[in-house]
């Protein structure tokens, strides 16, 4: 037997002859998991990370989630209204974008950027592509590229906000002050007047030792011999680890709390919605890109050093805080777990899903380090999704049977279609 | 039991096992038939010649129709009766759905028979082998699984061959079937012998007897007979498909079957206990397989049993006969020609349609609760079906094939490595019928070109 179709047998003479009755239509059983409770089940876990951006950025994060939640279903429902054609699996996904893309915004913008996200999202990301399970990119990333790109200023500020532990989850984030000597966020009162801390973010102290005509640090963790006494130590500016574990560091609505996104992640995994090599084989790669690609450090005087290797360079303890400061500070997390998760936009085989997410980290990690975009990692992922049907189509699982090096299968006449005749 | 670590397969899935209703019912007498339809041809292929008249009183076991020739088989009445007519109609199970076949109906029966064994038996272990061939050919036996062939014909194919392992797949691994479970448990012995008879016919010494491990423990008469036989019984995990012939072979034999190939191919030859049972009979009481074990089960059936039914038995009356509500029952086969039974397996079954009658290929009539048809939408690519696929195919490309009508593509993904167990259908969270498309595609894929020109 042979899958070459030219050489086919034909069928017996008389099993033409004979009237089929039936086509069966086996299986007669099925499981109970529509696709709704996928997405159903994937806004359950986007509520821990929304959860903990409420209670860092207050009641403005509240009024922005509802705002790009709403504003996604009302633009999803006009949509659909408006041409004629029927809304697949109901507004579900309709509000999962929404709560996607209300999680990487950022929680002090003003009430038009969610709508306009919004209608970005679903309109350009989702409706034109034919709805759910045909677009290309992921659509929440659609709506936060756009108006990330409408509106860089506002949305990306040099100093972002983060309520003071004292005035959790009640106060405004805009009623913000710079502070002085901030070193750790638990140890801060609330500035007099304001409710909230203005820091820069985390990201962009790092992004100073990989881009900039001036390096500003003379070191990571250790300072070298005659380094003059202004230039700082990198990791010395950093808010502690644990601030950016539990999520007290400014940034997106639900970008900065990782805990909440690692136990969102360890839920999609067990329910099944997600295979873990996708969310490793980001985070693992962006590690690797991180720990290998060039710093600039400034030496004595005004040499720059150009240190390859930052992982080994000053030792694996300090090395290791910074490869961790690069993975946990910004919106790594949050692009691993539920952004290059996207079913649709996601390769179907668990091998184009490990190429997809090396593809992503690496791309965003690159974007991170040397170009210092705002959104990098949205950015990968949104790049690597357009290589998502090259991807499917390249890598092949080797089918039960198939000779493991095999010639390349014969030339077939063309014919049009065969199902019908 | 022998419980060797085998090792699993990449892909299928835990299906719920739900075989309670019938798992220790011992294999009962069907219940006497209004009629029978036997059919000629039960495998679907060419008919047998008639030898009775209508209104000739028939015995039990008496040839009712000659092979003509070809793969045609002689035809034998099951039960003692009278023949009512020679043209009627009967469906019988063929690989993709029901075939009308010529058929004798056969009224005034008799009551259904036990699984009898007799005292006299031939002693087959002295019998030369090719004495043992030739019974074997001229029996009329078949194989007892879809898509049903003449044994001889499958004794061809792996003598030609040349199988060096013989494999009987007793796992049945689908939810509600227990008839070959029940054979096993009852008949174990039998069985075992069968296959050896069947290994020496064809020269194999290195015999298999594949089963699911959580049924070990009522095989215990089995596991005596297979060890004074040399037959390695091997306890698999339940995990569907591990019953599919290429799944199978994968494990035990550690061949990979070619796409669109059968286990043949790769010198093995693949068997179910029915048949196994059937060629002792024949073999060691002169009886003629003209009787199968059906499981009658599911939610909607009122009588769960592991029923000795004979061939020709008509699926609806027998599953009519088990319904909770004779009344609502009786309207079926007037008002459609789809009876809400489902022959076979839940997972790889049939329809029943209303003139379908048991055939060997007949292992379950199931009257189950079927969920209300949800209406199939669009694919979210989750990459299920490619996750849980035995032939480690990729279903959603190929579901993309198959909307877009690319056959050649879909051949060059190997679409001829389906094993058609219906994983993908049931785990698609969009209802989309997977299983039907891949098979439609498979066999779009084997048809044979056009000549050029015409």
């Amino acid at each position: 037997m042979t899958t070459d179709r030219t050489t086919a047998q034909p069928a017996p003479p008389h099993a033409a002859a004979v009237p089929s009755y039936l086509i069966s239509n086996a299986p007669f059983l099925h499981s109970l998991e529509p696709a709704r409770t996928i997405y159903i089940v994937t806004q359950v876990a986007a509520c821990g990370p929304l959860v903990a951006g409420l209670v860092f950025f207050g009641w403005r994060a509240a009024i922005v989630a509802a705002l790009a939640i709403v504003s996604c279903a009302v633009v999803e429902k006009a949509y659909y209204r408006c041409t004629y054609t029927p809304a697949l699996l109901g507004r579900s996904h309709a509000y999962l974008t929404g709560l996607l893309l209300a999680l990487t915004l950022p929680p002090f913008v003003p009430w038009y950027v969610p709508i306009l996200a919004a209608v970005f999202a679903i309109v350009v990301g989702k409706a034109i592509f034919g709805g759910v399970g045909h677009f290309l990119w992921q659509p929440a990333l659609i709506g936060r590229l756009a108006v990330a790109v409408m509106f860089p200023a506002t949305m990306n500020p040099t100093a972002w906000p983060v309520l003071a532990p004292n005035k959790l989850l009640v106060g405004d984030v805009r009623q913000s002050r710079p502070m002085e000597n901030y070193r750790r966020w638990s140890a801060q009162p609330a500035p007099p007047g304001a409710d909230a801390f203005a820091l820069p973010r985390p990201t962009t102290i790092l992004g100073g030792l990989t881009t900039g005509a001036e390096p500003a640090f003379s070191g990571l963790a250790t300072k070298p011999e005659n380094a003059p006494p202004n230039k700082g130590l990198a990791l010395m500016r950093m808010p502690p680890l644990t601030d950016l574990f539990y999520g007290a560091t400014p940034g997106g609505i639900g970008e900065t709390c990782s805990i909440a996104i690692v136990l969102a992640a360890v839920y999609l995994i067990y329910r099944g919605y997600v295979k873990w090599q996708l969310p490793v084989a980001i985070v693992l790669s962006a590690a690797a890109v991180v720990a290998v690609a060039p710093i600039r450090l400034a030496g004595a005087g005004q040499e720059v050093r150009t240190v390859w290797l930052p992982l080994l360079a000053e030792g694996s303890d300090a090395g290791l805080t910074y490869v961790c400061y690069q993975l946990f500070s910004g919106e790594l997390l949050l692009a691993a777990v539920f952004m290059a998760t996207e079913m649709t936009s996601r390769p179907v085989t668990t091998g184009g899903q490990v190429i997809f997410g090396v593809g992503c980290g690496t791309v965003g990690a690159l974007l991170k380090l040397y170009l210092q975009v705002p959104i990098p990692f949205y950015m990968g992922v949104l790049a690597m999704n357009t290589f998502t049907p090259a991807i499917d189509s390249f890598w092949r699982p080797r089918v039960l049977g198939q000779k493991r090096f095999r010639l390349p299968p014969p030339k077939i006449a063309s014919r049009g279609s065969r199902i019908a005749d | 039991m022998l419980r060797r670590c085998y090792g699993t397969f990449t892909g299928g899935i835990d299906l719920p096992d739900q075989k309670s209703a019938t798992l220790n019912r011992s294999i009962t007498p069907a219940p006497r038939p209004s009629r029978l339809l036997v059919p000629l041809g039960p495998c679907g292929g060419p008919t047998a010649k008639p030898l009775v008249a209508p209104g000739q009183a028939v015995e039990a076991g008496q040839m009712l129709a000659r092979a003509a020739g070809g793969d045609a088989m002689d035809v034998f009445a099951p039960l003692a009766g009278k023949v009512a007519s020679l043209d009627a109609v009967a469906a019988v199970a063929g690989p993709y759905g029901f075939l009308a076949n010529a058929a004798i109906e056969l009224t005034d029966l008799g009551e259904c028979p036990a699984p009898a064994s007799p005292a006299t038996h031939e002693n087959w272990i002295d019998c030369p082998t090719d004495a043992l061939m030739q019974q074997l050919r001229q029996g009329g036996l078949t194989t007892h699984r879809r898509p049903v062939e003449p044994l001889a014909t499958w004794l061809n194919k792996a003598a030609a061959t040349r199988c060096d392992v013989l494999i009987a797949n007793a796992v049945e691994g689908q939810p509600y079937v227990t008839a070959d479970h029940r054979l096993l448990t009852e008949h174990g012995a039998d069985v075992v012998a069968g296959l050896v008879i069947l290994a020496r016919v064809l020269g194999i010494t290195k015999v298999l007897l594949a089963v699911d491990y959580r049924r070990t423990g009522s095989y215990q008469s089995l596991a005596q007979a297979a060890h004074s036989w040399d037959v390695a019984t091997i306890a698999l995990p339940h995990k569907y498909p591990i019953g599919a012939d290429a799944v199978l072979v994968h494990l035990l034999a550690r061949r990979q079957v070619p796409p669109g190939g059968t286990a043949t191919d790769v010198a093995a030859a693949v068997i179910d206990p029915a048949s196994c049972c059937a060629v002792f009979r024949w073999i060691v009481y002169k009886q003629r397989a003209t009787h199968r074990v059906v499981t009658v089960a599911g939610e909607q059936a009122g009588r769960h049993e592991n029923f000795w039914t004979p061939l020709g038995y008509p699926c609806a009356e027998l599953a009519r006969r088990t319904a909770p509500s004779e009344a609502g029952a009786a309207r079926a086969p007037s008002a459609s020609v789809v009876e809400p039974i489902i022959h076979g397996g839940p997972m790889v079954g049939l329809r029943c349609h209303a003139m379908a009658v048991v055939t060997p290929a007949t292992n379950a009539l199931l009257a189950i609760d079927e969920a209300p048809q949800a209406s199939p939408t669009t694919c979210i690519r989750c990459g299920w079906c490619t996750d849980h696929c035995p032939a480690r195919l990729n279903v959603a490309i190929l579901n993309d094939d198959f909307e877009l009508s690319r056959v050649n593509h879909a051949c060059r993904l190997r679409v001829a490595a389906c094993v058609e167990c219906g994983v993908c259908s049931y785990v698609c969270p969009a209802r989309l019928p997977l299983t039907e498309r891949v098979k439609q595609l498979k066999q779009a894929a084997a048809r044979p070109l056009p000549v050029e020109g015409t």
